[in-house]
């Protein structure tokens, strides 16, 4: 049976860069909006003027707007640095419906980093639960099922929804 | 909530709220997981679940908008089934939204690093 050419399984990315992790863990988060392409990759587009990452789990990524309106994007589930930091994401989006990121940056040879994105969690929780309350409980598998059988064709009943 | 959620009105919100609002409600949640097992007329969809049939017809055109769903014409009847053609846009637009920042990302770190760059 020919796999599906779509899938909702995570979006996965990944960058060398030239510095050692603890540099490259701190340039992606305390200095993000340094590079974060502000101007096209934000709530605000144009009007947004500043990015802030805070440190240590339970800390907001928010954007903040010309007229000073702000935005949390997430917040942070995983702080581990300089290995790994994982961070709820729904800009513009309510937070129920938060998808998950999570980062990771490892050591390839002197003074260089292998970061790697990981942007998961499409399915999302089926009870609107918030961010908070910890995403460590598991995900709704609705959506990678529904891929999986959106080109496999009929396949068994599906669990009953949770919740329902 | 603030104005700002308003005002964004580039893809970046848009492209992957229509798939996220389509899977935010329960029922239309419930229509899925009964597509998943095969396709499905609105009358067998609303006879399976506790909405009403209008009800059902509303969800569903707001799954097709979003791409979730498609449906052919059989007869009189209309007979929906699962597109990935939603999850497919969703998921371009996000190779490339990551791409672009961890370019720039990488474009920073090149910035700083030089012979005594602390670690």
């Amino acid at each position: 049976m020919p796999r599906p050419t779509t899938s909702v399984e995570p979006v996965r990315k990944s960058v060398t860069v030239p510095a050692a992790p603890r540099r490259a863990f701190e340039l992606f988060t305390a200095h993000m909006h340094e590079w974060w392409p502000l101007a096209t990759h934000s709530v605000g587009l144009e009007d947004a003027v500043s990015l802030t990452f805070g440190a240590g789990t339970g800390a907001e990524i928010i954007e903040t707007g010309a007229d000073g309106t702000t935005c949390r994007w997430g917040t942070v589930t995983d702080w581990e640095p300089p290995h790994h930091v994982a961070f709820t994401w729904h800009p513009g989006t309510p937070e129920a419906e938060a998808t998950r990121v999570d980062v990771t940056f490892t050591p390839d040879g002197p003074g260089r980093t292998v970061v790697q994105l990981v942007h998961s969690g499409w399915e999302r929780r089926p009870d609107g639960l918030s961010a908070r309350d910890g995403y460590d409980s598991g995900w709704d598998p609705v959506v990678n099922s529904f891929a999986t059988a959106a080109l496999d064709g009929p396949r068994h009943p599906p669990a009953a929804t949770q919740g329902a | 909530m603030t104005d700002a959620l308003v005002r964004g009105s580039l893809r970046f919100v848009e492209t992957y709220e229509a798939v996220l609002d389509a899977l935010g409600d329960r029922t239309r949640r419930l229509i899925i997981d009964r597509l998943r097992a095969g396709p499905s007329s609105v009358g067998d969809l609303a006879a399976a679940l506790p909405v009403s049939r209008p009800a059902v017809s509303q969800h569903l055109t707001v799954l097709r908008r979003s791409g979730l769903v498609r449906y052919d014409e059989l007869g009189t009847r209309n007979v929906y089934r699962l597109d990935p053609a939603g999850l497919t846009e969703l998921r371009a637009w996000l190779d490339t939204f990551w791409e672009t920042a961890l370019d720039r990302y990488a474009d920073r770190v090149r910035q700083d690093s030089s012979p005594g760059t602390e670690t």
